[in-house]
């Protein structure tokens, strides 16, 4: 804010406008932004941004380890809003990690911060978001007081989980053995060629995931495979293409 | 009157099972849908949601009374709608019929003849599940009551007598009383390892050591089988029955139950059915007015195949990755978080309220002398009626695949059937009169399980299947113990490469080997058992493992490597159908034109092999391609289907 380097035009206007500090056309230009946004004069910013800066350092926040971990979040919070590429803005992607970790503690309340219960909370985290944001499972090693270490060999040990977002639709091609004996390989076989993907992974534009699943206990109707939770049973490789054209 | 709800001793059990039935006509017609997994994917909600449509349109929704309901076992002939009173089954219903069958069956009594169940090979109808062939070997303890209860209506269950075994366990009975008369009974753990439930009970009450657990395996990995989840599904309040007796006779008040990630519907009708038991006082504290006080948690899956083993269910539970430990002391001693728990099949706990009420003699008159009851088995694969099928134990495998599976498929050979999950073994033709019960089983090299039975024809390749097995098993293997880790990689190496004509002499004696420091040396019972699909596969077929090492031929024509398609130019009729299809454009030829496939594009996916109407397409192995002809007019035939 006082930076002297930017005043260049300063020698063409002259002494003209001294307002507490000198400022530039880049400045000026977002002041009057940040003014029509929000409705208030310079002189109420100024006062509305010392007083969350009072409250800030009234409650110690500038001390470590809650400075450390403010920064910690701030920075995940920055890369979570990249990952699922939806905001740019520092000040929403932090509003929109606050709703999410709301949410989560919600969750973990759900199960009373009951530590034993670390893979029923980490179920309904999957099922709410369709992965496992990191910044979630750090929300969760904080309240349960249980090493991130532990949740990520929770997260990676089971089939259920998923560390990186998955698509719009999610398809499960049953690998049972009575699925098996009636042709569910070449069923994978096509699927994957179809989507151009391997299992567990999604693909490019987001529209699906393909994931295999040892049994979905439709045996009677195999070979098979869900996606999400419409089931088609009875399949021929020549029908994968129609199924997959029904989901947009 | 509201208050009559809350049971709080013997005599108000029965006072409100007599008004359930007193508020219910018998003659009123009752309608019952199947919705559990296996019929809901064909479609039986837009059933139950059609005729509720169409009751309404007829003004008839409080004359006629809806069920949805759990599963009978006959998937393969779903949805299953049945009418009442006149306990009518319909088989393969869809939501066109729905109004011919209020109209006929429900207002005039008659019957739908196009959709009784149609016998494939006599034509004959059946009305009545006795009358159906698949239905009539079978002694249904279980499953019985799957087409008759609500599964989210504690008061269907109480209605068929549910609960009165508890009421007579707490009681009648002392916990000493019930252990010995489940010991008499000679139940067998039904998870798979048939060891007496009595003696394990015991070994948890006497094991120091409070507060003591009792837990339900609904964890049923095994791919292929799927009763756990159709008795959870069809009738949770008989496992929870068995668990509340168990827990008293054990001495616990808390109980588990784990349910797999992937039965959803499971899950939520198990956790209904403990909300209402808790709300009529059958569930918390001072059950029924005893002295008695006993809570239950739901604790489910997240997809691993290894936590359905014991020690590692109760990790698992515990809040930790899901692997199992060495049991030198047993887990019914040591448990969770190392207090005795006991733990037992989602089956074994629903037979529990049968033996209280019945009498171990009863249960000891069914099956034979080693293993007693019934066991469900599904009956899957290539077999004419897949399903599940509950039957006395010491039914041989042949009345089983023949009797009730009604033969093979497409009138092909039998070639073996698969028992007991990627821990069981293949049991070839010979043995097909072999009495299936615990220790027969085991005696050729295969297990009980937890009652997978996947019938396989002459289509299937045994090599094949034994990769199968052990590639699906070494994506399970928690990796906690080398032989099991390590072995399982060595074996689906050599599997893999003997499946893709790459295998060599010695080949088979390795794999013996390894198969063995398997069993010897594994941690837990997925190492120790995991060889028995290849060593049974090597013990019985073992002239097919040499045909693919020698010759580089695969005698099923299954193992991709090893086969070629080619299409017949004598069949062909070239009507471009493969061509269409095909993805790799490898298929040349066009109208008027026979078509033939350029190998080297090929990528033997068999969607010409599906597409072709004509059965022009075949599969070859181990032997040339004949030279291909090109530009030559098709031998038109009349279409034969």
């Amino acid at each position: 804010m006082f930076n002297e380097k930017s005043e260049s035009p300063r020698k063409k206007e002259g002494k003209s406008q001294f307002v507490g500090s000198r400022i530039g056309e880049k400045e000026r230009e977002i002041l009057s932004k940040l003014q029509e946004t929000s409705g208030l004069s310079k002189t109420q910013l100024l006062l509305k941004g010392l007083e969350v800066l009072g409250e800030y350092y009234s409650l110690g926040l500038d001390q470590s380890p809650i400075s450390i971990e403010l920064t910690r979040f701030e920075t995940e919070a920055l890369r979570y809003a990249e990952a699922i590429r939806q905001i740019r803005q520092r000040g929403q992607a932090i509003k929109l990690i606050v709703q999410e970790l709301r949410d989560v503690d919600a969750i973990i309340d759900k199960h009373e911060g009951d530590r034993s219960r670390l893979i029923q909370i980490l179920l309904d985290v999957q099922k709410k978001y369709g992965w496992l944001p990191k910044l979630a499972l750090m929300w969760i090693s904080e309240r349960l007081d249980v090493p991130m270490a532990r949740i990520y060999s929770v997260a990676t040990f089971y089939k259920a989980f998923s560390l990186t977002p998955r698509g719009r639709h999610t398809i499960r091609v049953c690998m049972g053995t009575s699925c098996k004996v009636r042709g569910a390989p070449t069923l994978l076989d096509n699927t994957r060629r179809a989507l151009g993907i391997e299992p567990g992974q999604t693909t490019p534009d987001a529209k699906f995931s393909l994931t295999t699943v040892n049994c979905l206990g439709c045996c009677a109707l195999g070979p098979m495979m869900t996606v999400d939770d419409e089931y088609y049973g009875r399949l021929k490789v020549t029908d994968v293409k129609r199924i997959l054209a029904k989901y947009s | 009157m509201a208050k009559i709800k809350y049971v709080s001793s013997p005599e108000d059990l029965e006072r409100l099972r007599r008004e359930i039935i007193a508020k219910r006509e018998p003659s009123k017609p009752c309608i019952t849908v199947c919705v559990s997994t296996g019929c809901a994917a064909q479609g039986s909600r837009r059933v139950v949601e059609a005729f509720r449509a169409e009751l309404e349109k007829q003004g008839l929704k409080d004359k006629v009374e809806i069920k949805e309901t759990g599963c009978v076992g006959f998937c393969e002939q779903g949805p299953r709608v049945t009418v009442y009173p006149q306990e009518i089954y319909y088989f393969k219903v869809k939501p066109e019929d729905i109004p011919e069958i209020v109209s006929k069956t429900v207002l005039k009594k008659q019957i739908v003849e196009r959709l009784l169940y149609k016998d494939s090979i006599t034509g004959r109808t059946a009305q009545k599940l006795e009358e159906i062939p698949f239905y009539k070997y079978q002694l249904r303890l279980l499953l019985e009551n799957n087409t008759k209860i609500d599964p989210k209506n504690i008061e269907d269950y109480i209605a068929v007598g549910g609960y009165s075994a508890l009421a007579k366990a707490l009681f009648e009975m002392t916990p000493e009383q019930i252990i010995e008369e489940v010991k008499k009974s000679n139940l067998r753990g039904r998870g798979g390892g048939g060891f007496p439930t009595g003696i394990k009970w015991e070994t948890t009450r006497n094991a120091p050591g409070e507060p003591k657990y009792v837990i339900v395996n609904c964890d049923q990995g095994d791919p292929g089988a799927f009763m756990d989840r159709t008795v959870m599904e069809g009738n949770p309040h008989s496992v929870l029955e068995g668990l509340i007796i168990g827990g008293y006779a054990i001495g616990a008040h808390q109980g588990f139950v784990y349910v797999r990630e992937e039965y959803p519907i499971a899950a939520e009708n198990i956790s209904i059915a403990i909300k209402q038991a808790e709300e009529y006082g059958l569930l918390g504290e001072n059950i029924m007015g005893s002295s008695f006080s006993f809570n239950v948690k739901v604790h489910r899956g997240a997809g691993a195949f290894v936590s359905g083993e014991s020690s590692a269910l109760m990790t698992a539970i515990e809040g930790k990755v899901g692997e199992p430990r060495p049991k030198y002391i047993h887990t019914a001693i040591k448990g969770i978080w190392d207090k005795p728990s006991c733990l037992n099949n989602t089956k074994t706990w629903a037979t529990i309220p049968l033996i209280i009420l019945k009498g171990a003699e009863w249960f000891r008159s069914i099956g034979t002398k080693g293993s007693s009851g019934t066991m469900i088995f599904s009956l899957v694969g290539k077999v004419n009626n897949t399903g599940l099928v509950e039957v006395p134990m010491g039914i041989t495998l042949r009345d089983l695949i023949f009797k009730i599976g009604g033969g093979i498929r497409g009138g092909k050979k039998f070639k073996a059937v698969q028992t007991g999950g990627p821990s069981g073994g293949f049991i070839p033709e010979q043995y097909l009169d072999t009495p299936v019960d615990f220790d027969e089983l085991t005696k050729l090299g295969s297990m009980m399980g937890s009652g997978g039975m996947i019938v396989m024809d002459e289509d299937t390749c045994m090599v094949d299947m034994a990769r199968y097995f052990i590639d699906f098993l070494l994506e399970e293997s928690c990796g906690k113990c080398v032989p099991c880790r390590e072995g399982l990689k060595a074996l689906s190496k050599i599997l893999n490469d003997i499946c893709e004509g790459k295998g060599k002499d010695g080949d088979i004696e390795t794999v013996r080997d390894v198969a063995e420091v398997m069993r010897d040396a594994s941690l837990c019972a997925l190492g120790r058992t995991a060889a028995n699909p290849v060593l049974t596969s090597l013990k019985y077929f073992r002239d097919e493992w040499e045909q693919h090492i020698k010759f580089k031929r695969c005698p099923s024509k299954a193992c991709k490597a090893l086969i070629s398609y080619y299409i017949d130019p004598e069949k062909c009729q070239a009507c471009t159908l493969c061509l269409r299809e095909c993805p790799a454009g490898a298929i040349q030829g066009g109208k008027d034109q026979v078509h033939w496939i350029e190998q080297e594009k090929c990528i033997k996916c068999g969607t010409c092999y599906e597409a072709c109407n004509f059965a022009a397409v075949k599969k070859l192995s181990g032997e040339p391609i004949p030279p291909t002809l090109k530009g030559v007019k098709p031998i038109r035939k009349k279409v034969v289907r």
